[in-house]
């Protein structure tokens, strides 16, 4: 065998396992939920086979989607800004510590071991009218009355934040610990200013982990229903709640399937916009 | 009734029987013989998922402390004796459930906790039923007969189920900020009552929304004829309440941490908070929603392994401490059990037996309208 | 560093760096203050300290089994996921790939489909395949929604790796395999612990697709807190937060201790 047909060969033999993976066990079993899509619910429960587009067209149409769909994706925009705000200085400071950065990342990931229900149950007990917050200001005596913090949109978005920030961080961090700090040092010694040197050398380079870290907040984010069922108040569900509900609730699932797969749509064109991102993130780390 | 299971049961008895000198060497020998020889001769035939559940029986129920009870009272004891195993699972509530079972295969399930008549006709209308042979359970006889009744009426005379305790949601409030007074006045309706904004709560389940929106519109619960006027009303209730909780825990600690003053509640649960020295006060209002459980058997399941079971669990020791473990009175009849000293003080339990001051969801009227209104609610709970 | 090290951008990172890990700390402070609340709603002021919820806790087996049951999924998960992901990424950013982004992005997918219909869809699939609910049923669908967050980390890292290094190391006469074993894994090591670790965090904490998979009789750590949720909020949950916080905090440091006990060695 010609060394150019081995190294032809070799990717797709170091691919395959996943991509068998991937194909068994998510995209044929999706294959079946499109077909799901197109049967109708009859009111007896069962589930009646055939093609209709009664779902799709319901799906499409209906206000009431598209309005918890735009209000979902806005929601999960605003968390992913507050994860990068939050989560970029604080994965710049784990990479460029001079500690130990194994501990620093694991104490992040410590939350994680605390259940997701018991941690976002636990924001309960502190935002509540006898949660911590309003007891120690009614104990400083800034306030009389305990004030409301929970259910609303913010205590959704906070409790958001608090479960995705440490998947930004990790992915900052990884690229940032990936760049050569003599380039942030060649760059200063150049006469850059230190926040120069971070603006022009750094920054771009970090840039593949941010967009990782923010694609993964806002996708994760976006197909989240626990977090609006605990912290939210009557009005605040998120477009997973509906598919949840199709699906689990009115057992409804040709009609959760057509919604699943249009929240599905919605964050695929996003993947194909960061590839086209992360492409030219990667051609400017080229040219630098 | 087929498989290994039920022979292994059969020989089990016949070796007890064998034990106890009922039996002399030679006929259990033979019977013994016989019993391997339909063993061989069935087992070929028999369908893979019997040969896979024949060592066991799945019992899905709402976990906790129901669960712990019959575990120690009836799971345990059962296995022993019979030597089959009851694996048991939990759900978080029936539509959950039905949308597991649905994506299940037959025999994967056996048993289930289920709650109201309208929750049996649903799995019978799917084909999901089977038929229990009652001289199996002797310990039905001990039931209220009414609760059989109108499980026999959904499936032609038949049964898929025992009735196995029953409950209300009615009205739960803090004592502190409403008293008892100025709930007996306003009734359903303290729940659209402008005065309580933001202190309201609710379950988000269309069917309870739906019964409370016809009480505070002096409907019938079961026939209401003006839906508009109580889509108003769940509208207002959405507008004035907190929340709409989602599990009995959470209705306890939103009233327990007094987030929420007034909300509707079960019965059991509000017990529970009352127990732990709670000021919360429990009323059913004239219609309130009351329901009644049972332990079904779903298709596909071994059924004489099941039918032991429910008659194990049937047996009174065991019903009434169960039933004092989840705090709802036992589907067991007063009249023929002495029922102990804290069954009777249980909220919604009736001394009678007779259940008439209990209304219970019409099997027809709500199926049939579980579609749309399901639906429906779900607009309206978020904001439409 | 050392000259940024007492500067003011440095100081306000800092700064801000400790509001972050408050941030994320807060809960379980309150997590582990309330499990030794006397009362069961956990509301403040406390009322009373109390080790009555770790006493029934150390009586609750299934707790127990259910975390045995965790941890062993979550090493099996890391593994499998972790070992698909790197081969994959390697594939991806080492070779010429046709068609690259679009198998990155096939191979991204499972965490873009929201996880209720991920564990619907594979669950209709295998019941119409004719197959029971098992382990291993449980086992995939984990390793299938761990394979995007190890190959979205080990591939950014990747990236970073010049491939001038490998190169040189090639020049110098090292054959392809030892190059990937002495130079590209070790520089990708800290990408690949951290996927490991990825998928073992979100295997052993995930809930919604376990409950559909799991096979009866069978609970994780999040499907028996599920299970005991329902009943009631129980502080029993923060005694078991608690515990494993302690747990969590105490085997890093034992590995740490061990692993610079073990460079010692070796340096010597």
């Amino acid at each position: 065998m010609s060394v150019e047909a081995r190294e032809a060969r070799q990717p797709w033999i170091l691919l395959s396992p996943a991509l068998t993976a991937v194909t068994f066990l998510l995209f044929v079993p999706l294959l079946f939920i499109v077909v799901y899509s197109f049967w109708l619910r009859t009111a007896t429960g069962a589930d009646q086979i055939g093609f209709f587009l009664d779902n799709w067209q319901e799906a499409l149409t209906d206000r009431f989607y598209r309005d918890i769909l735009l209000n979902t994706l806005k929601i999960a925009a605003i968390t992913t800004l507050v994860c990068a705000l939050m989560g970029y200085p604080a994965a710049y400071f784990i990479a460029r510590s001079k500690g130990n950065k194994a501990i620093l990342l694991l104490l992040l990931m410590l939350p994680f071991w605390i259940s997701y229900i018991i941690r976002t149950m636990s924001w309960i007990n502190i935002l509540g009218v006898s949660g911590a917050l309003n007891t120690f200001l009614l104990w400083v005596g800034v306030i009389s009355e305990p004030i409301q913090m929970l259910y609303n949109e913010q205590s959704v978005i906070l409790g958001l934040v608090h479960f995705l920030l440490p998947f930004m961080v990790l992915n900052v961090f990884v690229s940032l610990d990936g760049i050569d700090t003599n380039l942030e040092d060649a760059a200063n010694s150049l006469g850059a200013t230190r926040w120069q040197a971070f603006k022009q050398v750094t920054l771009p380079l970090s840039l593949p982990g941010l967009a990782a870290g923010g694609l993964l907040c806002f996708v994760l984010g976006a197909g989240t229903y626990i977090t609006p069922l605990v912290l939210g108040g009557a009005t605040d569900a998120m477009f997973a709640n509906l598919v949840f509900e199709a699906i689990i609730t009115q057992l409804n699932w040709p009609l959760g399937s057509a919604l699943s797969l249009m929240l599905l749509a919605v964050l695929g064109a996003l993947v194909l916009i960061y590839n086209r991102y992360l492409g030219m993130a990667q051609l400017m780390k080229g040219l630098g | 009734m087929t498989g290994k299971m039920d022979n292994t049961t059969r020989y089990e008895r016949l070796r007890e029987r064998y034990m106890n000198g009922d039996l002399d060497r030679r006929s259990f020998l033979g019977l013994i013989g016989a019993a391997g020889l339909a063993y061989g001769v069935q087992t070929p035939f028999a369908k893979f998922a019997h040969a896979a559940d024949v060592s066991q029986v799945r019992f899905d129920g709402w976990g906790g402390v129901v669960s712990e009870a019959l575990r120690e009272n009836a799971f345990q004891p059962f296995e022993s004796e019979t030597g089959v195993e009851v694996v048991d699972g939990t759900f978080g509530g029936g539509d959950e459930y039905l949308s597991r079972v649905k994506a299940s295969q037959e025999g994967e399930y056996n048993i289930a906790h289920l709650s109201g008549v309208f929750d049996y006709a649903r799995y019978h209308n799917l084909g999901l039923s089977t038929v229990l042979n009652e001289d199996n359970i002797p310990n039905l006889q001990y039931v209220i007969p009414k609760l059989i009744d109108v499980f026999r009426n959904v499936s032609d005379g038949k049964l898929s189920c025992v009735p196995y305790d029953y409950g209300t949601t009615g009205l739960a409030y803090n004592r502190k900020y409403i008293s008892d007074e100025e709930m007996q006045e306003k009734g359903a309706r303290i729940l659209i009552d402008e005065a309580h904004k933001g202190k309201i709560g609710g379950w988000g389940d269309w069917r309870t929304r739906i019964w409370y929106g016809a009480l505070q519109t002096d409907q019938d619960p079961n026939g209401a004829t003006d839906m508009e006027a109580i889509w108003d009303a769940i509208r207002t209730h959405r507008d004035l309440s907190l929340k709409y909780w989602g599990s009995g825990a959470e209705l306890m600690s939103l009233l327990a941490e007094e987030e929420i003053h007034a909300t509707e509640g079960w019965s059991g649960r509000i017990f529970a908070l009352q127990e732990q020295g709670h000021d919360i006060g429990y009323m059913d209002p004239p219609n309130g929603y009351g329901w009644q459980e049972c332990m079904f058997v779903i298709k596909g399941s071994p059924m004489e392994a099941c039918e032991e079971l429910l008659n194990f669990m049937l047996a009174p020791e065991t019903a009434i401490a169960v039933a004092e473990g989840q705090n709802y009175p036992p589907a067991l009849d007063p009249n023929k059990v002495d029922l102990g000293d804290k069954i009777p003080t249980l909220p919604a339990f009736d001394p009678n037996g007779t259940l008439d001051g209990l209304t219970f969801a019409d099997p027809a009227y709500w199926n049939g309208n579980e579609q749309e209104w399901s639906k429906k609610f779900g607009r309206i709970q978020k904001g439409y | 560093m050392a000259a940024s090290s007492g500067s003011l951008g440095w100081n306000l990172v800092r700064v801000w760096t400790l509001l972050v890990y408050i941030f994320m700390f807060l809960p379980i402070a309150v997590v582990v203050l309330l499990s030794f609340n006397a009362s069961q709603f956990g509301a403040f002021p406390m009322t009373g300290f109390s080790f009555r919820w770790f006493v029934e806790l150390a009586q609750n087996e299934a707790i127990l089994r259910a975390f045995r049951t965790s941890i062993v999924l979550g090493l099996m998960t890391a593994l499998i996921s972790t070992t698909l992901g790197v081969l994959a990424s390697l594939a991806l950013v080492r070779y010429r790939v046709p068609g690259a982004n679009m198998i990155s992005t096939l191979l991204i997918a499972p965490i873009l489909v929201p996880e209720v219909v991920l564990a619907v869809a594979l669950l209709l699939f295998l019941n119409f395949l004719q197959i029971n609910k098992s382990f291993t049923l449980l086992l995939a669908g984990h390793v299938i929604f761990t394979l995007p967050f190890v190959i979205l980390v080990v591939q950014a890292r990747l990236v970073s790796i010049k491939r001038d290094v490998e190169e040189a190391a090639m020049s110098l006469g090292a054959s392809p395999r030892q190059t990937f074993f002495q130079i590209t894994l070790p520089l990708m090591l800290p990408a690949v612990l951290a996927g490991a670790l990825f998928a073992f965090t979100i295997s052993f904490d995930d809930i919604t697709g376990t409950l559909f998979w799991k096979p009866g009789g069978v609970e994780t750590v999040p499907t028996q807190i599920f299970a005991m949720l329902r009943n009631s909020i129980s502080p029993e949950i923060n005694a078991l937060g608690t515990v494993m916080i302690v747990m969590t905090v105490g085997l890093p440091l034992l590995g740490i201790a061990i692993a610079r006990r073990l460079s010692s060695k070796s340096g010597a």
